[in-house]
């Protein structure tokens, strides 16, 4: 024991002296992950959506068109809507070039309707380049028009009163009467306040976003699923990179002449494994520091997390110590290892959503460590214990090491 | 060369290794006494580096025995504790100091820390090396490197000490701080053997010589005992345009008591002769031959006659 300490010692020693490529190795998966998000993340702004453009054709040209106008100034709606007031060709014109989403046409006498309660329509036209925001738009106009038929319901006697003053010429309009008919309509809201201000609330509580939709996905969301990838794939290169000891010992003659001490074989496979087991895990250790402190990545309860790093850093040193028993010299072990690692990390989904994959590419996957570090960093984040990729991981990796240390015993000169 | 009363160390009996069809030892026997520097010479291929292979416990399919103190070597891993090992390659970590790779490869060895430290730095004084001892060893010269693989080998004091060609690629100045810790090694009590190609090394540094080839001693013994083999003759080496073959058949009929030839290659031979007056006789037949001699060098018996008598080939064939 103590050898095999000494060992793994004056391997993490040797490693520190000279850490470019661990350094390297690192940096990579940090700065790759900084590049993907800042390209393809959304930002953290409040708003999701961007605003719609809505062309208004007003052929009324009266006090509701103006109102219904006036609406779109709303500050909440003005977030939502880019109104454009023109006539109806410059309107079909803008959508043909895709810089509106929809028109809404108010027919001529729109006021003079609803005063005198006749049945009126607002017309929608929709873009049909554009996938769910005329949608949205036309359900905005239904409500408006939900509203302004109940308004008008309502107000039916104060709306006679000021239908009669529109139909006098505008230098006689009776603007001494126009106050008391606003007067009785100001008294039937205030007498309605007890029942519309539960109304105002529920049109608040309709920024309630519905069971059924996507919650919000933000630029940390993004970091938190692909740093996993990029850990695993960036693990198994550096404990690749660790573990090329094995060969290079052979190859220089320290091996040999370790054997010519009283350490005994499985000491230094030991102490090989478990370096390259802690190496892998100590790295891992570093990308969640980095990855939390420089892209606020969230990845769920860390102690399962780490349980889960540690088994795929086990799997990996497994790996790796078979293959090094298995190559002839470094050469080779660098030719082979590169090709070996880039395949389990396009397979596995550390390149692209596993999500996303063809049907075969997700096949070959679950032969790669990389699919189930992915899949158990996806369960610990949802907040559930990675049991399955776990099992995967670490019943795998016991397998590899049984047959990495009767290989590497054969290696290892008497 | 030690005395009577000394302790053997070291008694290799009939070991026998093979390579397919190649046999690289061939029932080699060998007796090493307390402080006795061995010099095992012979050319390459001659098995060299698979005895030190097999002592140093790093090879095996083996027959035979080998005794170190009494005890089979292979069977008792403590022994490994006694046994120092310096081999032909720079087996250390380059990207260590000097010090941190002596206490690495002593903590291999059972040696207490703090005695560890100390023998440590006795060590890179010996080796001329504490001044540079926490400077990477990347940056050390190859006759650095070389000293410091001495030293890693004599970290735990060895009761016997295996090197293998120590004093391969440096330079003189090297060679010489190498071949003075080797004797001085000899000299505090450690059995030591050496392996080289060059005799003068042997020579200077050795209180014994075996001349080894095909696996087998041919002969050993101290430096006057081997001379002694070729006797109170003259080494004549003859340089010309012949072929070995021709060169044979024409000394072939002068064979005898006062010239007998050593050795025979494309263009260069050598006989060993009881008087200069006989160089005429030889001369007169290698005329007649036709065969066209372009020098002639008249030596006196050394190692690397005794060498030649008794392998065939010089140390550089």
């Amino acid at each position: 024991m103590r050898r095999l300490l000494l060992i793994l010692g004056n391997d993490i020693r040797r490693h520190l002296k000279s850490p470019m490529a661990v350094v390297i190795f690192l940096a990579i998966p940090l700065f790759m992950t900084g590049l993907i998000g800042l390209i393809f993340a959304p930002g953290e702004e409040e708003s999701t959506l961007p605003r719609i453009a809505v062309v208004l054709v007003d052929r009324d040209q009266s006090i509701a068109s103006k109102l219904l106008m006036g609406m779109f100034d709303a500050d909440q709606l003005k977030k939502m809507f880019e109104v454009t007031v023109t006539d109806e060709a410059e309107g079909r014109r803008r959508m043909a070039k895709g810089r509106a989403t929809a028109m809404i046409i108010v027919p001529e006498k729109f006021t003079v309707d609803l005063l005198d309660a006749k049945t009126t329509t607002l017309t929608v036209v929709k873009n049909p380049a554009e996938q769910f925001l005329p949608d949205v738009v036309e359900e905005f106009v239904n409500t408006i028009a939900v509203m302004l038929s109940g308004a008008i319901q309502a107000f039916s006697e104060e709306a006679r009163g000021i239908r009669a003053m529109l139909d006098q010429p505008v230098e006689s309009f009776p603007w001494d009467k126009l106050g008391p008919e606003l007067g009785k309509a100001q008294k039937k809201v205030v007498a309605a306040q007890a029942y519309l201000n539960p109304l105002l609330v529920g049109i608040e509580a309709e920024e309630i976003k519905p069971a059924s939709a996507k919650p919000k996905f933000t630029r940390t969301d993004l970091f938190s699923i692909m740093l996993p990838g990029m850990a695993i794939m960036f693990l198994l290169f550096i404990v690749q990179t660790l573990m090329r000891d094995i060969i290079s010992d052979r190859e220089d003659g320290k091996l040999r002449r370790m054997m010519t001490t009283p350490l005994r074989p499985m000491e230094l496979i030991g102490a090989r494994l478990v370096g390259g087991w802690a190496m892998g895990l100590i790295v891992l250790l570093v990308l969640v520091a980095a990855g939390t402190l420089i892209f606020r990545a969230y990845w769920g309860n860390l102690g399962s997390f780490l349980v889960l790093g540690a088994a795929a850093s086990f799997w990996t040193a497994a790996f790796f110590g078979l293959f090094h028993a298995l190559v002839r010299n470094r050469n080779q072990s660098g030719a082979i290892s590169a090709p070996i690692i880039l395949v389990f990390s396009l397979f596995g989904g550390s390149m692209m959503n596993p999500e996303a994959m063809p049907k075969a590419f997700k096949a070959i996957g679950v032969a790669t460590p990389n699919r189930w570090f992915i899949d158990g960093a996806k369960l610990v984040r949802e907040g559930h214990f990675p049991l399955v990729p776990l099992a995967v991981l670490f019943g795998s990796g016991v397998l590899l090491a049984a047959l990495a240390v009767p290989a590497l015993r054969r290696k290892t000169p008497v | 060369m030690p005395g009577k009363g000394v302790p053997t160390m070291l008694e290799i009996k009939n070991l026998t290794k093979s390579y397919g069809d190649v046999l690289a030892l061939d029932r080699f026997s060998l007796d090493l006494k307390k402080g006795e520097v061995l010099g095992l010479l012979g050319p390459n291929g001659a098995g060299k580096t698979t005895l030190i292979s097999i002592l140093s416990g790093t090879l095996g399919d083996f027959t035979g025995t080998v005794n170190f103190l009494g005890r089979n070597i292979f069977a008792d891993r403590s022994l490994k504790n006694r046994l120092g090992i310096v081999p032909q390659d720079m087996a250390f970590y380059d990207e260590l100091n000097a010090m941190d790779n002596l206490l690495f490869w002593g903590g291999l060895y059972d040696v207490p820390r703090a005695d560890l430290k100390k023998r440590a730095a006795e060590l890179l004084d010996l080796v001329e090396l504490s001044a540079r001892a926490k400077e990477p060893v990347k940056n050390f010269s190859g006759g650095m490197k070389r000293r410091l693989n001495t030293a890693i080998g004599l970290l735990h004091k060895p009761d016997l000490l295996l090197l293998d060609e120590p004093t391969v690629g440096i330079d003189v100045q090297a060679k010489v701080s190498i071949l003075d810790i080797i004797r001085g090694v000899g000299a505090a009590g450690t059995a030591v053997i050496f392996t080289t190609h060059q005799l003068a090394e042997v020579e200077t540094t050795c209180s014994r010589v075996a001349i080894m080839d095909k696996g087998r001693i041919l002969a050993q013994g101290t430096l006057e005992e081997l001379v002694r083999i070729v006797g109170e003759r003259d080494i004549v080496e003859i340089a010309g345009e012949f072929a070995a073959a021709a060169f044979s058949e024409a000394v072939q009929d002068l064979a005898g008591a006062r010239i007998e030839l050593l050795s025979a290659a494309d263009g260069l031979a050598s006989l060993a002769v009881a008087d200069t007056e006989e160089i005429p006789k030889i001369m007169d037949q290698l005329f007649r031959r036709k065969l066209a001699v372009s020098d002639l060098k008249i030596k006196s018996p050394s190692l690397e006659t005794v060498f030649l008598k008794l392998t065939g080939r010089s140390l550089r064939d």
